[in-house]
C-alpha cells in the first residue's frame, strides 16, 4: 500500500489525511505490473508409503485501515484439495 | 518649505496616483482575473451564508424528475456521502480539527468558533468542493454540525444523531457540482461554468426551469475530470497540504507511463455497466476486473537428514489491470 509520510519529512507514516504529504515507501500492486509471491508449507515428518491430504485455501485480502480488526475485505480467495504420496 | 510650485507638483502626482489606482481597481468581472466568472452559480447567487443554503444553491433535485435512473445509480455511490461516508467520514472531520487545526500552533484555531472555510478546504477541496462558495459561518456550522451529531451518538439521542446525520448526507458530489461546478479544468481556455447551463456531452436547450441550456464539457469524459479530486498526491496548493486519493498521479506517472490507455470514465462507467454508480474494489464487477489472479499449487516431498515431509509450494501471481494503484482512491 502507499505509505504516506507526515508533513512530507523523515519516515514517519502520517494517519489523518490532515497530516499526509509525501511518501515513505509504496507497496501498492502497481498499474499493468504482476506481483508474485511464493509460500512454502512444510508438514510434520511422515512415513514412506504415507498419503496426506490438504485443504488449501489462499486469500487476498485487503485492508483498509491495516489491521483484521477494521473493516477487511476478501478481494479473492482459491481452495484446491492436494493429495502428498510418499 | 513648500511652494506653490512644489505644491503643484505634488498636488499632481497625488492626482496622477489616484487615476492610477482607481483604473487598477476597476473591476472587469466583479472578481479577479478570468472573464465569465460573474456568470458561475456561486457569482450568481451570492456565497451561502448557512449549510442550508449552500445545499439549496447546488440543489439537484429538479434532475431527478427526467433523470432518475442516473440519480438511481448515483445514490448507490460514495459520491452521494461524501462528506457522511459510512460515517467514518464525517468523523475524520472531527480528528482533523481536534488532532489538525487545534493542534497546529499557526492554524489560528483554537475552539470551533475560529475555523474558517480555508481550514476545511484540506477535506472540501474533494469531499465537499462547494465549499469554496460558502462564508466562514458555513465552516464553522459544519464543524458544529459534526460535533453534534457525534456527541448524539455517544449520549445514545437518536433523533438528534439523525437529525445532523440527514444534513451531512445532503453535502454531496451532486449532478450540479460535476455537470457544472467541476466540468471545466481550464476556464480562461474553455470559460467558466455558467448558472442556468448543464455541461455534458450535447449543446442546445435543456427543459428545466432554471438550467435551460446544454453545453458541452471538454473534459467529462476525460480522466483529469476525476483527477480533480481523486488526487495527484499532496495538495501543495493549500497552506497547509494534506493528501488522501494519489489515484490520478498514480494514473499518469505509472498506469500511462507503462502502456495503459483507458481514461477513469471506461473503466468505471462504462466497462463496467455500473453508470453513475461508480465504485471500487467492494462492487465485485471492480473487483473482479482490477486484479487477475493465478495460484499454482506444486505438492512434494521433502527429505532432511533423516525425516521425510510432505510440502506444498505456493506460487501467486498478481496483475493489476487497474489505472491506477491498487489500493489508493
Amino acid at each position: 500500500m502507499p505509505v504516506p509520510e507526515k508533513f512530507g519529512r523523515d519516515d514517519i507514516m502520517g494517519r489523518g489525511p490532515y497530516e499526509k504529504s509525501g511518501m515513505v515507501a509504496d507497496t501498492a500492486l502497481h498499474p499493468l505490473k504482476t506481483a508474485k509471491e511464493h509460500f512454502e508449507i512444510t508438514l510434520d515428518a511422515a512415513e514412506d508409503g504415507d498419503e496426506r491430504t490438504l485443504d488449501l485455501k489462499v486469500q487476498l485480502w485487503y485492508l483498509p485501515y491495516g489491521t483484521m480488526d477494521s473493516d477487511p475485505f476478501l478481494w479473492k480467495e482459491y481452495t484446491e484439495t492436494v493429495t502428498i504420496k510418499l | 518649505m513648500l511652494t506653490k510650485k512644489r505644491a503643484h507638483i505634488f498636488l499632481s502626482c497625488v492626482a496622477s496616483l489616484f487615476v492610477f489606482s482607481l483604473l487598477f481597481a476597476l473591476p472587469t468581472t466583479g472578481y479577479t482575473a478570468g472573464v465569465g466568472k460573474d456568470g458561475t452559480i456561486a457569482a450568481q447567487k451570492g456565497k451561502a451564508t448557512t449549510l442550508d443554503e449552500l445545499i439549496a444553491m447546488y440543489d439537484s433535485s429538479s434532475c431527478y424528475d427526467c433523470h432518475g435512473d442516473k440519480h438511481e445509480e448515483w445514490s448507490q455511490s460514495v459520491h452521494a456521502r461524501s462528506v457522511y461516508g459510512t460515517g467514518r467520514t464525517a468523523a475524520t472531520f472531527r480528528t482533523a480539527f481536534l488532532n489538525g487545526f487545534m493542534d497546529w500552533a499557526y492554524s489560528g484555531v483554537e475552539s470551533p468558533e475560529d475555523v474558517e472555510v480555508e481550514h476545511l478546504m484540506g477535506c472540501a477541496k474533494c469531499h465537499l468542493p462547494q465549499l469554496a462558495d460558502a462564508t466562514d459561518d458555513v465552516a464553522k456550522e459544519l464543524v458544529a454540525t459534526v460535533f453534534d451529531w457525534m456527541d448524539a451518538y455517544m449520549e445514545d439521542d437518536m433523533e438528534t444523531f439523525e437529525k445532523h446525520q440527514e444534513t451531512l448526507l445532503q453535502l454531496n458530489i451532486n449532478c450540479l457540482v460535476c455537470h457544472n461546478r467541476m466540468a471545466i479544468t481550464h476556464k480562461w481556455t474553455d470559460g467558466y461554468p455558467q448558472d442556468g447551463v448543464v455541461y455534458g456531452f450535447n449543446e442546445g436547450f435543456h427543459p428545466d426551469d432554471h438550467f435551460t441550456e446544454m453545453k458541452p464539457s471538454p473534459i467529462l469524459d476525460e480522466s483529469i475530470f476525476c483527477g480533480q479530486c481523486h488526487g495527484l498526491g499532496p495538495n501543495l496548493e493549500l497552506d497547509n497540504p494534506t493528501q488522501c486519493a494519489t489515484a490520478y498521479g498514480s494514473h499518469l506517472w505509472s498506469y500511462v507511463a507503462n502502456g495503459g490507455d483507458k481514461s477513469c470514465q471506461q473503466c468505471h462507467i462504462h466497462e463496467s455497466g455500473l453508470g453513475h454508480n461508480m465504485q471500487s474494489y467492494r462492487s465485485q464487477v471492480m473487483a473482479d476486473k482490477a486484479v487477475d489472479w493465478k495460484v499454482k499449487v506444486r505438492p512434494m516431498v521433502w527429505r532432511d537428514a533423516r525425516s521425510v515431509h510432505p510440502k506444498v509450494m505456493i506460487d501467486v501471481a498478481l496483475t493489476n489491470n487497474a489505472g491506477h494503484g491498487i489500493p489508493d482512491g
